[in-house]
């Protein structure tokens, strides 16, 4: 499925890059998404992303809650007259058959506001199971997008069940001779013990000053994209905490706006940059 | 005179769109056109109208220029302006002006259709490349002059002169015609017409024998497909066990399927395959109640007590303590409105579901979920109803909680949210009430007014108090005057000041009032000004004249109570008045 759906993209021409090397819950904050999506340069890229949750995690007992599982995205931009045909192209790709099921894209509009982000889109439903997440971003890092891109989200672990007919992701046939359980089944329960139980508060507390500092520290000296990897830290770090209940309800929205203020700052940085660039040339 | 249809072709709109869309294209095609539209279909691909008789030219315009009175100064000017000599100019009403005549209506459609896209606005909108947003991109138009094309002057979105059917079983559809464009959708899958849509739904659904729509998805279904299907389905019965409120929301809220009773369900599916398309959906519900019972398995497995003894930790409002402490005061405002045994049990575990995981899915159904808990524990079917009804009336036309025990709770409910908020200084604004408090308000009004629930004003702190009694205007649909009048008596309960000021309103035409008004205007009056100076006690050896002695009876035999009933004070006012026109009140004794 992943091959496939690689094939096609860049066979389309997408950039095939790879996961994020630092955690993120969506592949949405991957700078290949989240930067990229800013400034004058088109931009067409494909990846698999796994999405970290920390709160999601049901120590593998939940067949369907997971901390740790996967996306796989795709940003087009801007974003062409045709792409939703180029989209439903990609499940025929998959061999899902569009004339006998029923596919549908049911209004979603989606807002981070962590990142500062919205756009307006749907869900893509095929017989009542949501496969994808569709948006056209209309700001990100709270900037208006000069090229409005399609962003695409698959939910591969929802796309291998509706293919295999499978009612639980842990029987998932994840390769010839394993299952989606036997592979991250425990994954999921030492995991989930770790972000609700074991994860050091007083350590996380002061890691999440430390990438706020550094992130600052990183913009003086105008350096986006190093100081965007902090933003991810601090991010991951909040859900953390977040998991380990250790924020409060009142605390959480300004954790929210502080990770916000550093996304901001870094976009504004990024198309400073961007913009200047694409001037010269 | 020629027929005209118009299509917008739109990647999938929210059914709020087209209904946005639905309200404002008729005016708009009027003002654009000059006649209103004979049909207008919206739905999730298109938006269209039809006109059936368009007229063959647009209807002349007639421009006001100068006044006549300033026709040396202004004429010419005003005539180069519009392209005439000055002595075509015509004098109306002591105007010049020019009548632009009307032109051929195909020279101006192209820039009019163009008009009616600009001039939709929608609630929610986006941008994608064309200098105008619209709700989703607007990918296609199409527009006949009975069998001829006409361009429209859109910039971003092409006009392509033929349609598109069913997104995956047709493509490109040509429509012959103004007139032909239903019958070329329908032979390519597509029901156009809002309204026929519906009908198939609906009929659809009867077949299928006793159906319900507790969320109200209709609406929304019916722009969600464009060739309705109407399947049968049925989950497993061990779901049943659930609350049958999560059913019904995982169901309704996130799938958009029709509860039919029982374990079976309807889906309106556009097109596909029935028996894929069924197996799938069913797969789908399965996971989602599997995922509920997980989650509500283990809520169980702690018990509702044990969860209320989770809420400690849990914050109901930052500054105003935890859930177990709104518990706390939920018991003693019970207590102080006189609830019952069963009422007090159902206060210590009304929040408990709170601590449940179940209602961190199911947010809207807090209550439900802890009622049913509650049952599962044993409690007496009163203390699980009090608890399930605790957040009624949630709505202007949402019923009162149906026992006593219930209607006590809810209003103790709302009582603390009103004073906690408050006391917290967050007073809802026009247009911000983050926290409900008109509806707790209202609700709290409407326990005392319809519920017969004594609730005492002491009970709310002043400013709470204030903001609960000003809904009485409101809700009472009384003048205001007669609302305030009734909240500066003393009427120790709410429902009291309600009955008061629908007394008042309603005896205000009638003898009594203004007999009751001239007496205690009088009294009142001289209240003021006698307070410090009359003796302390009442002396009828002081008495002097008949009138006061009368008037000393009467006050004797009279119990006037503050609860709205005017008669009593009407039987004094005779005395008063004689009181006041015999003696002289300030005479030194």
């Amino acid at each position: 499925m992943i091959s496939a759906l690689q094939a096609y993209w860049a066979d389309y021409g997408c950039v095939i890059a790879q996961p994020y090397h630092t955690e993120v819950a969506a592949g949405t904050m991957n700078p290949a998404t989240f930067l990229r999506s800013l400034g004058p340069k088109p931009w067409k890229v494909a990846y698999v992303e796994p999405s970290i949750r920390p709160t999601d995690g049901r120590y593998g007992e939940n067949p369907y809650r997971f901390q740790h599982y996967f996306q796989y995205q795709v940003v087009v931009k801007p974003a062409p007259e045709d792409i939703l045909d180029v989209y439903f192209n990609s499940l025929d790709a998959l061999g899902i058959d569009l004339t006998a099921h029923d596919v549908r894209l049911v209004e979603d509009d989606w807002e981070q506001p962590t990142l500062g982000a919205w756009g307006l889109g749907w869900e893509v439903w095929c017989d009542g199971m949501e496969i994808t997440q569709w948006t056209y971003f209309q700001q990100l890092g709270g900037i208006e997008v000069e090229l409005v891109p399609a962003e695409i989200t698959y939910g591969l672990e929802r796309l291998a069940m509706f293919l295999q007919r499978k009612d639980s992701a842990f029987d998932l046939e994840w390769a010839p001779g394993y299952t989606w359980g036997d592979v991250y089944r425990e994954n999921e329960r030492q995991w989930s013990t770790y972000n609700y139980e074991v994860a050091p508060v007083d350590v996380l507390l002061q890691r999440f000053e430390g990438h706020e500092h550094e992130c600052g520290l990183l913009l003086e000296r105008r350096l986006p994209l190093p100081a965007y990897d902090q933003v991810l830290k601090c991010s991951h770090t909040f859900n953390l905490l977040d998991a380990r209940g250790a924020i409060s309800v009142t605390e959480r929205a300004a954790y929210i706006g502080r990770v916000r203020t550093l996304a901001r700052r870094v976009a504004e940085l990024y198309v400073e940059l961007e913009s200047a660039e694409a001037a010269v040339a | 005179m020629p027929s005209l249809l118009f299509e917008i072709g739109c990647e999938e709109l929210p059914a709020s769109a087209c209904r946005e869309a639905e309200a404002q294209l008729p005016a708009l095609a009027e003002r654009q056109l000059g006649v209103a539209p004979t049909r207008v279909f919206v739905g999730p691909r298109r938006l269209a109208i039809l006109v059936d008789e368009l007229p063959d030219r647009t209807a002349d315009e007639w421009v006001r220029g100068p006044p006549v009175a300033l026709r040396e100064r202004a004429a010419e000017g005003f005539a180069r302006r519009y392209e005439v000599s000055v002595d075509r100019l015509e004098e109306r009403d002591s105007f010049l002006g020019v009548t632009i005549p009307g032109q051929p209506v195909e020279e101006v459609l192209p820039e009019r259709l163009a008009e009616i896209v600009r001039g939709l606005a929608f609630g929610k909108s986006m941008v994608w490349g064309p200098d105008f947003r619209f709700s989703r991109p607007a990918r296609w138009l199409c527009a006949k002059l009975d069998d001829d094309d006409v361009p429209v002057l859109l910039i971003g979105v092409r006009t392509v002169g033929f349609s598109y059917g069913h997104r995956f079983t047709f493509g490109p559809v040509e429509v012959p015609s103004a007139a032909g464009y239903l019958g070329a959708l329908r032979a390519a899958d597509v029901e156009p017409d809002q309204h026929e849509r519906r009908r198939l739904i609906v009929e659809g659904l009867d077949a299928l024998g006793e159906w319900r729509d507790p969320l109200g998805k209709l609406d929304e279904v019916v722009h969600l497909v464009e060739s309705p299907v109407v399947l049968e389905s049925a989950f497993d019965e061990r779901f049943l066990r659930l609350p049958e409120r999560v059913i019904v929301t995982a169901m309704q809220s996130h799938q958009r399927y029709f509860p039919l009773g029982g374990t079976r369900f309807a889906v309106v599916a556009n097109g596909g395959d029935p028996e894929l398309v069924r197996e799938g959906n069913t797969r789908v519900l399965a996971g989602r109640l599997d995922d509920a019972a997980f989650t509500f398995d283990r809520d169980v497995a702690v018990g509702i007590d044990g969860l209320a003894e989770r809420l400690g930790s849990i914050t109901f409002l930052a500054g105003a303590g935890s859930f177990a402490d709104k518990a706390d005061r939920l018991v003693e405002l019970v207590r102080r409105l006189g609830g019952d045994e069963h009422a007090l049990t159902a206060a210590r575990l009304a929040k408990a579901d709170q601590a449940a995981e179940l209602v961190r899915e199911f947010a809207d159904l807090e209550g439900h979920i802890g009622a049913n808990y509650a049952q599962l524990a044993g409690y007496p079917d009163d203390v699980c109803r009090a608890i399930d009804e605790q957040y009624l009336p949630d709505a202007a036309d949402a019923p009162l909680p149906s026992s006593g025990a219930a209607r006590v709770l809810a209003a103790a409910d709302k009582i603390d949210t009103l004073a906690t908020v408050f006391g917290l200084g967050k007073r809802p604004t026009g247009s911000r009430d983050p926290y409900g408090l008109r509806r707790a308000a209202i609700g709290l009004c409407r326990l005392a007014v319809e519920g017969g629930l004594r609730i005492e004003r002491s009970l709310l702190p002043d400013e709470a108090r204030g903001f609960v009694e000003e809904r009485l205007e409101g809700l009472l649909d009384v003048p205001v005057e007669f609302v305030r009048a009734a909240r500066a008596s003393a009427a120790p309960d709410l429902g009291g000041v309600a009955r008061l000021a629908q007394t008042l309103h309603g005896a205000e035409q009638t003898p009594e009032f203004g007999a009751v008004y001239t007496a205690y205007e009088r009294a009142h009056r001289l209240a003021g000004r006698a307070e410090q100076e009359a003796a302390a006690a009442l002396d009828p050896a002081l008495f002097e004249d008949q009138a006061e002695r009368e008037l000393a009876d009467a006050l004797a035999r009279t119990v006037v109570e503050p609860n709205g009933d005017l008669s009593a004070a009407a039987a004094l006012a005779p005395h008063v008045d004689r009181f006041f026109d015999k003696v002289l009140v300030m005479a030194p004794d």
